[in-house]
């Protein structure tokens, strides 16, 4: 149906040119700003200056170093989180007495602004990689444990009396009905766990660190070059899309059997 | 716990400097407030948040129903606003210390570009689930598109539009207490900083509860507010 497919593939194709378009428009105003010196440029660096400060880190090999250095805090951190999480949060939902016993340590790391404890847990655990990656652990495990617990909460009764009605075992109904019906909602969780400990990585290197993305901008920052500050933020901003966009593809594949 | 903490450091292997017993972090948190040394930081970091998250809201609100409403607009801005999104703001910090100085403004506008997004792309999926019939119900009795507005777009966002006010809140405060410690001369995370560097583990739990404190006061007034605005609106918030 050509007159149906038509509009829509073009509507998309509009989406994307508009998209960049309002990219450039960006891009473009601030170099113009730099450019026309309405605002120190200096201080205001410029897309090519920051463009130009990228290649030269990289050239060095620094800032590559540090996106190892900060990649494998967030792995750590985020995987640690992902796995605790989600096994916490299915034991939660199956046995009544782990959440009564677990839920007031939730509540309260939910309602504790974690990044406040930072100087703790320095002392507690040290500086640089330990302390980015228990602050990045921390911030993740939150939503993925409160969203894997209202994933069980919210399997469909119908299905789980079904299950039972036919002879089926509590392992089945994890199994073919809770497991695979709590799918969105912990990916959905995972997405917001992963923005949350790429903060957790940034802070724990802001202070005190010697090496990653974090620590990298702020030696830069203080020192007014902020051209080479913002590179590794340019960095941080893209590590943050590719995670961002890659969990939200494996939703998209995962939940592809779903009835729309 | 309660009991156990303050067991575990009277008595147990949480040795002093490491841990505070909750007696300690009691005691420390009047002493800060006997002072009054607590009230004049808190003021400004409360000034520091209410600035950054007023101006987050009046951006984000009308920019995300704007986005929602005209989908060219919505186009254009989209890739900047899920960049935007995605990226860690925290980052930002070092150069908006450069850019705004260390005093009020550089928190603000952290707590600003924090609390900016999510309370945005809420509004914007908030307009975006909206009920297409509900706008052309309105539409065949004659209404016009402010009328559109008023009936459909404004009530039927409110409880997107609370859920990013909520989670704006919380990225605010963030932004607010790490954008103190990183350099500042007054504030509730300045605070925290010297207390922590100093080793003094009872005046910073202490704050740290205050600061949690407020921000579960935030959510709670969100929760109010929403709860009086749509008292039509059957069961929670999605």
């Amino acid at each position: 149906m050509p007159s149906r497919s038509e509009p829509v593939r073009s509507s998309r194709r509009e989406a994307v040119v508009l998209g960049l378009t309002g990219l450039a428009l960006a891009v473009g105003g601030w170099e113009a700003a730099a450019r026309l010196s309405l605002v120190n440029p200096v201080v205001l660096a410029s897309p090519v200056r920051v463009g130009a400060a990228l290649a030269r880190q990289w050239s060095r090999g620094e800032l590559g170093s540090d996106l190892a250095w900060s990649g494998a805090e967030f792995a750590l951190g985020f995987g640690l989180a992902a796995v605790v999480g989600i096994v916490v949060g299915l034991a939660m939902g199956a046995w009544r007495g782990v959440e009564l016993a677990l839920d007031p340590f939730v509540w309260f790391l939910y309602a504790t602004p974690l990044v406040a404890l930072h100087p703790l847990l320095v002392v507690w655990v040290g500086f640089g990689f330990p302390v980015a990656v228990t602050l990045a652990f921390l911030l993740a495990v939150i939503p993925i444990v409160v969203n894997t617990l209202g994933a069980v909460r919210a399997a469909d009764p119908v299905l789980v009396r079904a299950v039972r009605a036919f002879g089926g075992s509590r392992r089945a109904v994890a199994t073919k009905v809770v497991l695979p019906g709590s799918l969105p909602l912990v990916l959905a969780g995972l997405r917001l766990a992963a923005g949350r400990a790429l903060v957790g990585v940034v802070v724990g290197e802001m202070f005190g660190a010697n090496a990653g993305l974090g620590f990298r901008m702020t030696l830069y920052g203080a020192r007014l070059r902020t051209a080479d500050a913002l590179a590794p933020v340019v960095l941080l901003a893209l590590l943050g899309v590719v995670v961002t966009q890659g969990l939200r593809l494996l939703e998209a594949r995962l939940g592809r059997w779903r009835p729309p | 716990m309660l009991l156990g903490w303050q067991a575990a450091g009277t008595w147990g292997p949480a040795h002093r400097g490491i841990g505070a017993t909750p007696a300690e972090v009691l005691r420390a948190g009047l002493g800060l407030l006997a002072s009054g040394e607590l009230l004049a930081h808190a003021l400004v970091s409360l000034q520091e948040l209410a600035l950054g998250f007023v101006l987050a809201v009046l951006v984000g609100v009308p920019l995300g129903l704007a986005m929602g409403r005209v989908p060219r607009l919505g186009h254009l801005l989209d890739p900047l606003v899920m960049t935007g999104h995605a990226t860690p703001r925290i980052a930002l910090l070092p150069v908006l210390v450069l850019w705004l100085g260390i005093g009020v403004a550089s928190k603000a506008a952290l707590a600003f570009l924090g609390a900016v997004f999510p309370v945005l792309v809420n509004t914007l999926a908030g307009v975006r689930q909206l009920d297409p019939l509900w706008e052309r119900a309105v539409r065949a009795f004659g209404g016009r598109s402010v009328t559109v507005l008023a009936k459909v777009v404004l009530p039927g966002t409110l409880p997107a539009v609370m859920g990013g006010l909520r989670l704006g809140l919380g990225r605010a405060l963030i932004g607010v207490i790490v954008g103190e410690m990183y350099v500042s001369v007054a504030g509730v995370g300045q605070l925290l900083a010297v207390y922590g560097n100093a080793g003094r583990t009872g005046e910073l739990l202490a704050l740290a509860g205050l600061v949690g404190l407020v921000s579960l006061a935030g959510v709670q007034a969100c929760r109010a507010a929403e709860a009086r605005l749509g008292p039509w609106r059957r069961g929670p918030a999605p």
